[in-house]
């Protein structure tokens, strides 16, 4: 029990990636949890570019012992024969359960739980996993998928309670941790739906400032999402984006640059 | 609801043992009282109120299950 029970492996794409983790741990593709950290990306003419980093967690010791005896037929041929998959089918094995098991993931969860049966919310199921940074500087965010019937009223009016909920989780799991804990709380793909929007709603709006050659400005929003349109624009040479407002009217605008 | 602010305030708070909370019902609201030790007031208010107002927006799920208005005092 004293070998490590997971590696963070690099490599120039997900895939090989996952491959130098296995390596390392001498493990095969069903024993372990593949998370991908960061997927990599390609810079100009190999300049910029960025490695991609999994993290594989064992599920269980890898020596063979610990198989079941039973003679059930191995799918080992199939299983060596494995053709390289895309990207895009690690991605999803990435996203989907089983739950990361370290501790932010134990307390978080745990403290969702509580918060959520004390508010009177039954019947509910909750997946944790990391997701990308949106901002590469930063740390993957641990996501606490809320799932179940008629949430609608834990999501709130544009998503108060959403927020509401998260802010103290965060500060409870934080405060255990004795660190900031990055939580992401969601409530059936409610922030992920709306990201989307918005991001299609970035691009659409900062195209009319462009033909228009006037400042566009949008809806009030809460932090997190006029967030989300700064960094959709960030990287944009033709507009630049500003918060105007104070408070709950806090907006965004998208301001065309004036090129000669 | 008075287990929400319970839960909460102790999980916030350096001294659990001094979390009170006093949950007084009238037919249409109700009013929470929640009391800490001195040094815990920032704790529980937070900057700006900010986590009492967390609070108070979680309160409103339960409330409304109920068909009750919650009003939360920090005493």
């Amino acid at each position: 029990m004293s070998e490590p029970r997971f590696v963070e492996a690099v490599g120039p794409d997900v895939d090989t990636a996952i491959q130098n983790g296995l390596k390392k741990l001498d493990a095969d593709m069903k024993d372990v949890i593949v998370e991908v950290l960061e997927e990599s990306t390609k810079g100009f003419f190999g300049i910029g570019g960025r490695q991609a980093k999994v993290r594989l967690t064992l599920l269980a010791p890898p020596s063979r012992k610990q198989k079941p005896p039973t003679p059930a037929p191995k799918p080992a041929a199939r299983k060596k024969a494995r053709p390289a998959p895309a990207p895009e089918a690690e991605l999803e094995l990435a996203a989907t359960p089983p739950a990361p098991d370290d501790e932010l993931a134990r307390v978080a969860e745990d403290t969702l739980r509580e918060l959520l049966a004390r508010m009177g919310i039954e019947d509910t199921r909750i997946e944790a996993y990391y997701v990308e940074a949106a901002d590469q500087k930063e740390t993957s965010p641990l996501v606490l998928q809320v799932l179940g019937r008629d949430l609608g009223t834990l999501i709130g009016r544009r998503g108060d309670t959403l927020s509401a909920l998260q802010y103290i989780t965060r500060l409870i799991v934080s405060r255990e941790l004795q660190s900031r804990a990055n939580i992401v709380v969601d409530v059936e793909h409610y922030k992920a739906r709306r990201e989307k929007r918005l991001r299609s709603l970035a691009l659409r709006m900062a195209k009319q400032a462009v033909q228009r050659g006037r400042t566009v400005t949008l809806e009030p929003m809460p932090a997190y999402e006029r967030r989300i349109i700064h960094l959709t624009l960030r990287d944009r040479t033709d507009v630049y984006t500003q918060s105007v407002g104070e408070g709950s009217s806090r907006k965004v605008t998208i301001v065309p640059v004036q090129n000669r | 609801m008075k287990e929400l602010v319970e839960y909460i305030a102790k999980s916030l708070v350096d001294d659990p043992s001094q979390v009170d909370v006093t949950e007084i019902n009238k037919s249409s609201f109700v009013v929470l009282e929640l009391r800490v030790a001195p040094e815990d007031m920032g704790r529980v208010i937070g900057r700006n109120g900010r986590v009492a107002n967390a609070i108070r927006t979680l309160l409103r799920v339960p409330a409304a299950r109920q068909g009750k208005r919650v009003n939360l005092e920090i005493v």
